[in-house]
Formats: C-alpha cells, sequence, structure tokens
C-alpha cells in the first residue's frame, strides 16, 4: 500500500514534468494553422500603385507564394532581402510565383518601404482594413501560404522566409506534385 | 411640524431619486440608442480571443486586428449571418485558439474535466490517510496502555523485592 502510494506520486511527478518540458519548447508564437490542406479562400482586391484588381483565382495552375506584409512590421525588413532574391527565382520559373499582401497598411507607408528595401517587382494586393489577412487566419506579419496549382494551401511558414527557404521546403512540395502529376 | 417633518424628507428622497436617475441616464441611452444587432455582435466578440494579445477578447482588446475582426464580425451581423455561422468562420480560419473558453470536445476534455477528477483522488487519498492516522492512534493508546500495567507490575514486583 505504501509503495503504491510512492509509485502514484511519482508519476504525477513524471506527467507534471513531461507537461513542463513539452510546454517550454513551444513556441507560443506557433499556432497551427487549419488552413493547411484546404482549399485556399479567394481574394480580389486592388492592386498597390495601380488601377487593377488581383485575383487568386486567376492564378490556378501555378504554385503560388502568398506573402502577408506590412510597412510597419519590423520582421518584413528582416525578410524582404530574400524575397527579393525569391521573385528572381520566381521570374525563371513558370510553375511558381509571389503575391504580396500589404495588409493594415497606408499607400505611402508601403510606397516609402519598397524605396527603402527595394521592389520586388510581383504584385501586391492592397488590404488596409486586413479584410483578407483576418479571411486567411493570419495573426501578424510576416505570414507566408503555399498555395498548389489546384488552390489548396499545402504550407504556412509564420515569421521571416530564411535564405535557402524555397529550395529546402517550397521546392520538395512543387517537384513531389510535378512528380506526382507526371 | 409633523408635516413640515415629512415635506423635508420627502424633498430629500425626490432629490436623492433624481441624482441617481440623471448619474444613469447617459448609460441607459447609450444602450437605448446602439444598433439592436450590436448585442449579437457584443456576444460573438466577448467570446472570441484577440488573436495578438493572449488573453484578451476581440470585445476588450484594443488592438487593431482585434478592432478589424470587430468590423468583420459586425458586418457578418449586418448580413444576417447567424451566431453559431459567423463562430466557425473564425473556428475554421484560426482554429478552436480563438475561443476563449476552450470547447467541451477532444483533449480538451482533460483540460475541463482533469481538475475534478484529480480533486476527488486527492480527496479519497486524503480520506484514506486520515482513516489510516486514526487507526494508528487509537493503536498506540492500546499499546501504551499495555505497556503501563506491564510497567506497573514490574514496580509492584520490585518493591515487594525491597520490602522483603
Amino acid at each position: 500500500m505504501k509503495n503504491s502510494w510512492k509509485i502514484i506520486l511519482l508519476l504525477s511527478l513524471v506527467i507534471i514534468m513531461a507537461l513542463f518540458a513539452g510546454g517550454l519548447s513551444n513556441n507560443p508564437r506557433d499556432i497551427p494553422s487549419p488552413l493547411v490542406n484546404k482549399p485556399a479562400s479567394n481574394f480580389t482586391a486592388p492592386v498597390l500603385n495601380s488601377q487593377e484588381t488581383i485575383s487568386l483565382a486567376d492564378h490556378k495552375g501555378k504554385w503560388v507564394l502568398v506573402n502577408f506584409w506590412g510597412s510597419w512590421c519590423v520582421s518584413c525588413v528582416a525578410e524582404h532581402p530574400y524575397l527579393m532574391q525569391l521573385a528572381k527565382i520566381a521570374e525563371k520559373r513558370d510553375d511558381f510565383m509571389i503575391i504580396g499582401v500589404d495588409f493594415r497598411d497606408t499607400i505611402e507607408g508601403a510606397n516609402t518601404f519598397l524605396k527603402r528595401h527595394g521592389n520586388p517587382g510581383y504584385k501586391h494586393a492592397f488590404d488596409p482594413k486586413q479584410k483578407i489577412a483576418i479571411d486567411w487566419g493570419v495573426y501578424g506579419a510576416p505570414e507566408s501560404y503555399l498555395v498548389d496549382p489546384t488552390g489548396m494551401i499545402k504550407l504556412k511558414h509564420t515569421g521571416p522566409l530564411y535564405f535557402g527557404w524555397f529550395e529546402k521546403v517550397a521546392l520538395p512540395q512543387i517537384q513531389g506534385k510535378t512528380n506526382g502529376s507526371n | 411640524m409633523a408635516q413640515i417633518n415629512i415635506m423635508k424628507r420627502l424633498a430629500q428622497a425626490i432629490a436623492v431619486v433624481a441624482t441617481i436617475l440623471t448619474t444613469i441616464s447617459p448609460l441607459a441611452a447609450k444602450n437605448l440608442n446602439e444598433d439592436p444587432s450590436e448585442a449579437l455582435v457584443r456576444t460573438i466578440a466577448k467570446d472570441l480571443r484577440c488573436a495578438v494579445c493572449q488573453n484578451q477578447s476581440v470585445y476588450e482588446s484594443n488592438s487593431d486586428l482585434a478592432k478589424d475582426m470587430l468590423e468583420v464580425i459586425r458586418d457578418k451581423v449586418k448580413a444576417g449571418e447567424k451566431e453559431a455561422t459567423i463562430r466557425d468562420y473564425f473556428f475554421q480560419r484560426y482554429g478552436d485558439y480563438i475561443y476563449l473558453e476552450p470547447t467541451k470536445s477532444g483533449m480538451n476534455m482533460l483540460l475541463w474535466f482533469g481538475p475534478i477528477i484529480g480533486l476527488i483522488i486527492g480527496a479519497l487519498a486524503l480520506i484514506s490517510a486520515f482513516k489510516k492516522w486514526k487507526k494508528n492512534s487509537v493503536k498506540t493508546e492500546k499499546s501504551k496502555k499495555e505497556d503501563d500495567k506491564k510497567m506497573q507490575a514490574r514496580i509492584d514486583e520490585e518493591l515487594k523485592n525491597i520490602e522483603v
């Protein structure tokens, strides 16, 4: 009887420690998105610095990286050099493109940002009331979603994209799909 | 004299009621003037977590995301969408993290009933421990009495020896 209580006490301690260790190793900012492997919500929005509009549905058949950013976001500055490089990769490929979504921002703010840090050249949907961002379950910036040619969200990346991200994360997805269809 | 006193009391009572009415009337007016759909907006927004401020509801938070989420809720309520549909819209996009109160399903059941189960186990353990202590204390009293008897017998014997 005495031993059974000791075992129960030890077991409870182990469970509490395991939960604690799990909690410590978790990143509280990394909240899993329920949108992965679900159809991406379409949006049609005005293009930043243009009279035209952009719609996600118009780009079915291509892998689309939807990158949410804002001129107010400090991490977006850190991410920007990689986006400049990724834009060049996208230019060379006919199966991959990037759409930026500039949310909760002003046109002046966005232009100052692009002037200061460089314009990657792809189109940005302008979303000042963050309707698209909320529709896509965005918490903060930057956040990126990789949408496959059928319009399904294949992955979500929270935080700045890093050098080598395309080769390490996106390319295996794209090639997997290419192999699958061949 | 008595009549003057009654009049004084009445005047005092009227003054108190008037003060209370003038104090609460702006609050009442605020609620009366608001759009009837705002009550539903408030109910939904109070249950949803502001995604960027950990432990505040969309209704209470002052963050930009919460304000825009409130706007989305308002638009949907005005468009005639039902409460369950609007709650589900946010759930589909942000997962159950968006609810301030965890839903009573799946692993969340552990959150809801774990503490109660823990409390019951704790109470049972305490009861059994108390029983054991009580048993032990009765036992020691009994053995103490026995010891006393033995000691007394020995003392008596020793005394007898001395007397002889």
